[in-house]
């Protein structure tokens, strides 16, 4: 099958849909009219409450069947009106992959987990299902493993394939983006375009970044406020780049950058930008401006700077269930000076958790030493050394230990007979923009006011070493800026912040020292713009840097731009008329 | 004060590691390999031959029996810990409590019984319940007609395990790192126990909370994928229990243990002794 024109008719049609959750004092959908056609790809984008996840739960009688609220209009999936249907029997017509894919996993094994749906329904072909659908994304090796043994990446294709073992002609996927690596999250949309071209599943997603919304999707549906705005094939609707900025989806880096420079066109990936900027070059509407001296250059590295932290030939490894020793971390010396913002990037299980859980003084390492403020952590114990290291963890929700998020922020000082730690809290939940929040449970509050009070816990806890754990990690668009704008705000309080990411905008734009680590080794240690123009570094590590700094590469740009800011800068102003 | 190393066993991961392995019989074998309903009917024959006599000389050999029952299943050190310290408790529990109630020492002995009998039970319950992975009990359940939302729970409640472990550890973690240490360790350490025992305790807030919040998903999907159908069509419990074979190696160690269990109660014959 290809891609070309899809057979006729929509798989999913909503008229006059309107829906009120039990007890919620407005309606979450109103009056929406949708149509999906058969074998599209669309990626449903809007800003945090503007119903796109339940629009999508009642594409599968999740919404009225299971969320019984107040339900008006029309949904037909595949033909049949899913009011008269049940959750069970939509199965098999649309299958629905959550954003938090791991608590969908119920089977201990792979295979178990897949073969639930197909054995739960009885179905005499559960066997040849089961291998078809961990054939379809590629997971046939993962078969026998245990769920919890999975990487992320790893899990949330088990979720797909269990999903896909119903034969669903719909699959449904929940921000895959969120809670992945980029590569990981690249490999699910790859799947996902297999499926839609090679197999005809009509796939919705839905997508906060537009990066990946230009790259996979065939249209956009834009909600807000609980209707669709619009519903528009993806080079169209990405025209729009103000209205997709106000509906917080900011366009894509080559989209903005092209328009700073006077490029008309939009771009679906670098390769389209690179090839835009060209012949817009070549026919004299854009061009080069003079070299420039006053490009910020990176701060220099003058080596007396105090050393914060420092690891001396450290070796660290973890047992398995097997009973085998798994090595993390291989011989790895390392000094952070007070002043560097760095960025520890790699794939998964590079060792970047341990390193910085090693740097806190958590663990002690198996071989070699770890020196913190001048203090081996070996001498003291963990709940001493937190007093100048503070690691925050990757899951917001596993920092907070108290009914508030005040409470939680004063545990650290409040303990410790910190004078004035009232004053201190408030100041700190001021600087965080949290002060309205304070009172509330920390897991009641968004994703972005989650990392901004773990954010706040660190800072109270007054270390000169800050150690994050992606920080930036499913998060809005918007809500990583802030993150962002946050850390770049630090120095005066902290002497140095090490942040693990996978997050390249935030390497790009934050750190001023990147450490790759590879193997649990740092097989390269430099600023971010010498690592982003060496694809023998970045290959391995499986790191891609900026689309902005892509095109810059592709273009030969150097210096080699982190932001758009500085792509811009290499372009002389537009000629008046070249703006469209 | 000593240095800091990292610790292999008797860490809060030693203990997921543990558990995960004990769950998923990784270490194999004798009952790991057999039908599950075979290993359930074991076990109750093994549970159920101590209370049948008062002859101590019986429960002893049973308790060999159940001894090398726990050997041949390979039961891991954390559970079978776990067991000798309990019934160590147990033993200075029983002769503690008849000093101190005026008994003596048949009191101790008429004690003895009961215990010599649970610890048979304990026994045959670690072997067969180390060498049954939660899938295979579940599937057992359902094949001896259990509502399937036990069967279910079974299997679900082992897949949380290591999350609700790993939850803890964090937590814990985080108490280590945020609240401050006690002073001094006090007279024994007690300042230092008081400090673990109350993390411990309010640790369960954030478990409880970050739990409940994940468990919604969970339903969902259940849903979605025909839990509930199943439950009222009978074609799925008949797929599951399907697999289950019933073999001539499940037959032979049942013949063995009726026949070993028969010994038991022929040796008791020929030498018994009775309490008092």
């Amino acid at each position: 099958m290809s891609g070309g024109i899809p057979p006729a008719g929509p798989v999913i049609e909503a008229t006059a849909l309107s829906f009120r959750y039990p007890g919620a004092g407005s309606d979450t959908l109103r009056d929406v009219d949708v149509r999906i056609e058969r074998g599209d790809f669309v990626a449903v984008v809007g800003g945090n409450g503007s119903g796109k996840t339940t629009l999508c739960k009642t594409f599968n009688g999740l919404v009225p069947h299971y969320w019984s609220g107040e339900f008006a209009g029309e949904v037909r999936v595949g033909g049949v009106d899913t009011w008269e249907s049940s959750v069970a029997e939509l199965s098999s017509v649309v299958g629905y992959v959550y954003q938090d894919f791991q608590n969908q996993l119920v089977r201990p094994t792979v295979r178990d987990e897949v073969a639930f749906g197909p054995v739960n329904f009885g179905l005499a072909d559960h066997a040849e299902r089961t291998a078809e659908a961990l054939r379809m994304v590629g997971i046939e090796h993962l078969a026998d493993r245990f769920v919890w043994q999975l990487s992320g990446g790893q899990a949330h294709l088990v979720a797909l394939a269990s999903v896909l073992a119903l034969r669903p002609e719909v699959v449904v996927v929940d921000e895959p983006v969120a809670e992945l690596d980029p590569a990981a999250a690249v490999e699910i949309y790859e799947r996902l375009t297999d499926l839609n071209r090679d197999h005809g599943i009509t796939v919705v997603t839905i997508e906060h970044h537009a990066e990946f919304v230009a790259r996979y999707a065939r249209s956009v549906l834009l909600m807000s406020d609980g209707a669709p705005v619009w519903h528009l094939p993806t080079a169209q609707a990405l025209g729009r780049a103000g209205e997709l900025a106000r509906h917080g989806i900011p366009a894509p880096q080559v989209v903005d950058g092209l328009r700073r420079i006077g490029v008309t066109g939009v771009p679906l990936s670098v390769a389209d930008a690179a090839t835009l900027v060209r012949a817009d070059q070549d026919g004299g509407v854009v061009r080069r401006a003079a070299p420039r001296a006053d490009v910020p250059d990176d701060p220099a590295r003058e080596p007396d700077r105090r050393a914060v932290a420092v690891a001396r030939e450290v070796g660290h490894g973890f047992r398995d269930v097997g009973g085998g020793l798994r090595p993390v971390i291989d011989d790895l010396s390392v000094t952070l000076r007070e002043g560097d913002r760095v960025a520890l990037v790699g794939g998964n299980g590079a060792g970047k958790t341990t390193l910085m859980r090693l740097l806190a003084g958590i663990h002690v390492p198996r071989v070699g030493t770890v020196e913190l403020d001048g203090v081996d952590t070996r001498t003291q114990r963990a709940g001493r050394l937190s007093e100048r290291a503070a690691y925050l963890a990757q899951q917001p929700e596993r920092m907070f230990l108290k009914a508030s998020v005040r409470e939680d922020v004063a545990l650290f000082p409040a303990g410790r007979h910190v004078p004035d730690v009232d004053a201190l809290v408030d100041r700190i939940l001021d600087r965080v923009r949290l002060t309205e929040h304070a009172d509330r449970d920390g897991r009641t509050l968004s994703g972005g006011q989650q990392r901004r009070a773990t954010l706040a816990i660190g800072l109270a806890m007054r270390p000169a070493l800050l150690l994050l754990d992606e920080p930036t990690a499913s998060l809005d668009v918007s809500s990583r800026d802030d993150v962002i704008a946050m850390l770049a705000d630090l120095a005066e309080d902290i002497a140095c912040t090490v942040v693990a990411t996978h997050d390249m905008h935030l390497v790009a734009e934050w750190a001023t020292r990147v450490l790759v680590l590879d193997g649990g080794r740092v097989v390269a240690d430099t600023t971010p713009r010498v690592l982003f123009a060496e694809p023998d570094v970045l290959a391995p590590a499986h790191l891609v840097p900026p689309q902005i700094t892509q095109l810059g590469l592709e273009l030969g740009l150097d210096p080699l731009p982190l932001t758009v800011e500085e792509f811009a800068a290499h372009y002389a102003p537009a000629p008046l008329g070249a703006l469209t | 004060m000593s240095l800091r190393t990292q610790h292999d066993v008797l860490s809060v991961e030693w203990i997921k590691l543990e558990l995960i392995r004990t769950a998923y019989s990784t270490r194999g074998g004798l009952f790991a390999a057999m039908d599950p309903r075979a290993v359930i009917g074991w076990y109750l024959l093994m549970a159920v031959a101590p209370w049948l006599t008062h002859n101590l000389t019986t429960l002893a050999a049973l308790f060999v029996l159940g001894a090398v029952a726990v050997a041949l299943a390979r039961v891991g050190p954390l559970v079978l810990g776990l067991f000798v310290i309990g019934l160590g408790f147990e033993l200075i529990y029983l002769a503690l409590a008849a000093t101190l109630f005026g008994g003596d020492l048949t009191t101790v002995v008429a004690l003895l019984e009961v215990t010599a009998k649970l610890g048979v039970l304990s026994l045959a319950s670690l072997a067969a319940f180390v060498s049954l992975d939660p899938e295979k009990l579940s599937d057992a359940l359902l094949a001896l007609r259990f509502p399937p939302a036990v069967a279910f729970a079974v299997s679900y409640g082992y897949r949380m395990m290591p999350i609700l472990v790993e939850e803890f550890a964090t937590v814990v973690e985080g108490y280590r790192l945020r609240q401050a240490p006690p002073a001094g360790r006090g007279l024994l350490g007690w300042r230092a126990l008081v400090h673990w025992v109350l993390i411990t305790i309010r640790a369960f807030y954030p478990i409880f909370l970050n739990t409940a919040k994940s468990v919604r998903t969970t339903v969902e999907a259940l849903e979605a994928r025909g839990f509930t159908f199943a439950t009222i069509d009978p074609r799925g419990r008949a797929i599951r229990i399907g697999s289950l074979r019933f073999g001539p190696r499940d037959a032979a160690v049942l013949a063995v243990t009726a026949l070993a269990v028969a010994c038991c109660y022929l040796v008791g014959a020929t030498w018994p002794v009775y309490r008092g």
